[in-house]
């Protein structure tokens, strides 16, 4: 006997919605999708060339992401001309047809973490939807596939990889279950993703020594393992500054390797050290330091941490506002979907046609 | 003719003739014949300096000058053994080099006719005092 009041309301509490978590905002963690109460006030202060203030923070508190935009991050002239225009004026820009990407890009490079979340988070989905189409970097947007197998063998690996390719995957991925095996994988990768189309790139995503071995021998021709985040202490926790990841990611195009960096709303609060700070904020300034650390693209969009960000308020469009974000700012976006984000299908699919319907410029990061 | 960084890219199909291998093989020199031949070592499939160089004056040209200067240091590097550029690299890493030790390293990259990386690592000595991350 079903123990709900009716045999309808018993079926509707079996769907897979059901299981989800949601949750309400808790903005000390960093548990708030985007305009969160303790988000600073957007400012830019510039003395004789050299910024001094960001986001409320004076020269002598800044951190170490602070101290990378300011920096290299931040182009003062085109901060004259942002600073000129209202946040209402800039953001309907966004979606203006008559403003040209050109235009957004340079007003892009003016701009402060604190007011890029402020200005993207004043549009609804669909208009967010619709900038995100006008800024992609790429002309059209195309896909990355996962080619992966359990048993770990190469001539299944390069048929895969062939496949793959021949069916117009622009970017191939591999991992191992067994780090001895990466050069095999990658080369398998390789060899096959050629056989299928030449020129389709490919990585192996492993540990970034390990990963930066396998581009300096030439077996792997792009990289998107380069994490960042958005506040010190997670940074540091992952062993690295924005100086030695950008560091790298000039070892990387030293051997004609692309690099592509990685971030994602909800990876500091995930990690225990969001500082009170929206995803969405924390997220700006990761971006922020990609752009200054001179990468051409970033993979974003919550990417690992996207359970996270669904289970608050208002996630699924944070998730968009990253990825718009990302483009705005001119680097080649991919744009994730490609871990599991919910348990009800009809909410995975309502979260990808923030990147499907604008088209990203890699729509999955690995399909 | 000279390079035109707004129109010239990609620079393997409009200027192939800038663009060789680091024993100075030109690109239409890269073949399966020439692999037979033995005409071809496995150090010759990869970036140049100058090549990096022509792909950091596209960058500019496009208005990305964070990428052209990652493109630049990128130059610098790509003479310098694989096994320098993992030192340095952990060097950077929080916590792990004392201000002498960076200062160690910005002198050798200068020497190794690399001022731009050289710069880029004191820039990291100065910012990591501030913020505690060199070594004890």
């Amino acid at each position: 006997m079903p123990t709900s009041a009716s045999r309808r309301r018993g079926s509707r509490e079996q769907r897979e919605l059901r299981k989800e978590v949601l949750i309400t905002p808790y903005p000390e963690l960093g548990l708030i999708a985007m305009d969160g109460p303790n988000d600073p006030e957007p400012s830019l202060v510039i003395d004789e060339g050299r910024i001094v203030e960001i986001d409320g923070r004076r020269e002598e508190e800044f951190d170490v992401l602070d101290w990378f935009v300011a920096l290299r991050g931040i182009d003062v002239i085109a901060a004259a001309e942002a600073a000129a225009l209202s946040d209402d004026d800039l953001s309907r820009r966004l979606v203006d047809v008559d403003c040209p990407r050109e235009d957004l890009v340079r007003l892009s490079r003016g701009l402060t973490p604190a007011r890029l979340a402020r200005l993207v988070s004043l549009l609804d989905p669909v208009e967010m939807m619709f900038a995100l189409k006008k800024l992609r970097a790429r002309r059209a947007p195309a896909n990355q596939a996962h080619v992966t197998n359990l048993k770990e063998s190469p001539a299944l690996l390069a048929a895969d990889a062939a496949e793959a390719a021949a069916r117009g995957f622009a970017e191939l991925e591999t991992t191992v279950g067994v780090s001895r095996y990466a050069p095999l994988n990658a080369i398998a990768l390789l060899v096959g993703s050629q056989t299928g189309r030449p020129g389709v790139m490919t990585q192996c995503a492993v540990e970034e020594r390990r990963n930066l071995q396998l581009a300096i021998q030439g077996l792997v021709t792009y990289a998107e393992t380069l994490s960042v985040y958005g506040t010190e202490p997670v940074f540091v926790d992952g062993d690295d500054t924005p100086w030695s990841k950008a560091f790298l990611a000039s070892a990387y195009a030293s051997r004609g390797v692309k690099v592509r960096f990685t971030s994602g709303g909800g990876s500091e609060a995930l990690m225990g050290h969001a500082q009170g700070r929206s995803m969405l904020y924390l997220e700006a300034r990761c971006l922020s330091a990609v752009r200054a650390a001179g990468s051409q693209g970033v993979q974003n969009g919550s990417i690992s941490c996207v359970a996270l960000v669904l289970s608050v308020p208002g996630g699924t469009r944070e998730i968009l506002a990253e990825n718009l974000l990302a483009a705005w700012l001119d680097l080649e976006v991919a744009s994730g979907n490609d871990a599991i984000a919910s348990h009800s299908e009809i909410r995975k699919t309502a979260k990808l046609m923030g990147q499907f319907l604008p088209g990203t410029d890699f729509v999955t990061s690995g399909y | 003719m000279r390079f035109d960084p707004a129109n010239d890219y990609p620079i393997g199909q409009k200027r192939p003739d800038l663009v060789a291998t680091p024993a100075g093989v030109p690109l239409d020199g890269i073949t399966l014949e020439a692999m037979r031949r033995g005409a071809l070592a496995w150090g010759d499939l990869r970036a140049t300096g100058d090549a990096l160089r022509l792909q950091a004056e596209v960058a500019a040209a496009a208005g990305r000058r964070p990428l052209a200067e990652n493109l630049q240091r990128a130059a610098e590097l790509a003479t310098i053994p694989s096994g320098t550029i993992l030192e340095i690299y952990t060097a950077l890493r929080p916590h792990r080099s004392t201000a002498a030790q960076l200062e160690t390293w910005a002198k050798k990259l200068e020497a190794a006719n690399a001022p731009l990386s050289a710069a880029f690592v004191r820039e990291a000595a100065q910012v990591y005092a501030k913020r505690g991350l060199l070594a004890d």
